[in-house]
């Protein structure tokens, strides 16, 4: 193959990153431009040009997820939903994963992947305390839901555009946890935190399928709010999951190193001095400690942050974006309030009722899907072309 | 609509296209000439400028051509690209005006220090 062979073809792989439409309208051009800028002999493209290339698609792309919403604000506020959500993800796990890993050791790639952030041979332990079977399922439980694996899957398939596959693998995933936990005697209502992924996990499966992905013209331009919207949703990510509180070193409690220091210029040091115990006590949290109190408090904290943001930036789009991910937040935050309020539900009557929404959301995706049976297809040529200019 | 000041690669950009259609990598060549070299556009950022102020109503596409097997997409100012570059200049020359008369003063009134 010759050297601008190859090059053209790193340049192609390179501009699958715009969305497909996009792409229909541009490539071509694209990449006229990117071989004319070539130095003559190049052989790939270089790592500016790459990056720039990556980032002006990831730009695109929400801009064209942002004027979709324009005319029709609810088909464009789901189909902003239906890339924020993944992301939402894959930022909680990240952040649990830096936060807890930084302060107690970052373990196995084994205890990675079913989501034991900070609690290092936890995979190994499951199995000396556990029989095999039952270790083996809350493993796959923990894999499905606390492990990042599932959520980095589901973030890449929204990016590469394969609703279709993304909406069948939301589904799948709290389906297959609902079926093994509750199989196994599981007691979903103890766990919050699981609540709150499977309905996202539900949600983004009914949300990809009733998002209709046909462009609506090139109308007023909502960048400026998207990136708002979207810095937004990753401060609220680290808030909820605590991730700031690594930058705290863990101390004993000590009542006289509390009080204020007469001096400012020592207010520094007193900030380092705070024990995460004080936080826990000030917020009157028992045994879970402040990183508990940031993940299931903090939910409704990165809720109220989100909130604001879109109130802020006031776009009709912004705003329906909030309703839809606040479902799940909402619910598992109901949940959580409930479990502090009384003990868990026996077994089977808890199990219903943490089960009952993911079902219910489910059940209403697979109505849409019986109601469409021809889902709207973003590449499908069958739809008239948004009118340019 | 309250207009904010336009960022130098979308000037520079409108700049180059207030000489006349012209295509990608002519924008890109042109942009480099006009800045004296210091901005040379990468394609990414040139497509994601031209996405933006194409929806804005500043600049549409004008004809494409086809030069050795690629397609070359010509693109021209509108009026409103038009009136939007020379709001701009004004701006610029206004606020060039006011810093030099200003510095003027400065060097006149420091001048016998120095």
């Amino acid at each position: 193959m010759t050297a601008a062979g190859g090059l053209e073809k790193s340049y192609r792989r390179l501009l699958r990153w715009y969305p497909a439409l996009y792409r229909h309208r541009h490539e071509e051009e694209i990449l006229g431009v990117l071989m004319s800028a070539a130095r003559p002999g190049q052989r790939r493209p270089g790592a500016r040009e790459s990056a720039d290339l990556v980032w002006s698609a990831l730009k695109i792309r929400i801009r064209m997820a942002a004027r979709r919403a324009d005319s029709r604000p609810w088909a464009a506020a789901l189909a902003l939903t239906a890339m924020l959500l993944p992301l939402l993800m894959v930022l909680l796990k990240l952040t649990l994963f830096l936060d807890r890993g930084v302060q107690y050791g970052f373990g196995s790639p084994a205890d990675l992947l079913i989501g034991a952030y900070g609690e290092p041979g936890s995979f190994a332990r499951s199995f000396q305390l556990n029989s095999y079977s039952i270790a083996f399922t809350g493993n796959v439980t923990d894999a499905l839901t606390a492990g990042p694996v599932p959520a980095l899957a589901l973030a890449a398939f929204v990016c590469l555009g394969w609703r279709r596959a993304a909406a069948i693998f939301a589904a799948f995933v709290p389906l297959a946890f609902l079926a093994i936990s509750l199989t196994s005697g599981y007691t979903l209502v103890a766990a919050p935190r699981v609540d709150v992924t499977l309905y996202a996990y539900g949600l983004e499966a009914l949300v990809l399928l009733i998002a209709p992905s046909t462009p609506r013209g090139w109308h007023a331009l909502r960048w400026r709010p998207s990136a708002l919207l979207a810095a937004a949703t990753v401060a609220a990510a680290i808030g909820m999951n605590g991730g700031l509180r690594s930058l705290l070193p863990a101390r004993p409690v000590n009542p006289a190193a509390l009080r204020l220091p007469r001096d400012p210029r020592l207010f520094r040091d007193y900030l380092a001095r705070i024990p995460h115990g004080f936080i826990d006590r000030l917020f009157g949290i028992g045994a879970g400690g402040w990183g508990d109190w940031l993940l299931y408090q903090g939910t409704l904290v990165a809720v109220i942050i989100v909130a604001l943001t879109i109130m802020l930036v006031s776009s009709p789009v912004n705003r329906r974006v909030l309703y839809v991910p606040g479902i799940p937040f909402a619910l598992g935050a109901v949940i959580y309030l409930c479990s502090l309020t009384s003990p868990p539900l026996p077994g089977a009557a808890g199990n219903a009722l943490t089960a009952i929404p993911v079902l219910l959301i489910l059940l209403a995706a697979m109505a849409f899907v019986l109601a469409n049976s021809r889902p709207a297809d973003p590449d499908s040529p069958s739809h008239p072309a948004a009118p340019q200019g | 609509m309250s207009e904010r000041p336009l960022h130098e690669p979308t000037f520079l950009m409108l700049t180059a296209l207030a000489k006349g259609p012209q295509h990608g990598y002519g924008i890109i060549t042109d942009v480099e000439h006009i800045s004296g070299g210091r901005v040379r556009l990468r394609a990414g950022t040139l497509y994601a400028a031209l996405d933006r102020v194409v929806a804005e109503g500043l600049v549409e596409a004008d004809r494409d051509e086809v030069v050795d097997g690629r397609l070359r997409r010509y693109y021209r100012l509108t009026q409103r690209g038009d009136d939007r570059l020379a709001a701009e200049v004004a701006r610029i020359q206004h606020n060039a005006a006011v810093a030099a008369g200003r510095l003027e003063v400065r060097r006149r009134a420091f001048g016998g220090l120095a």
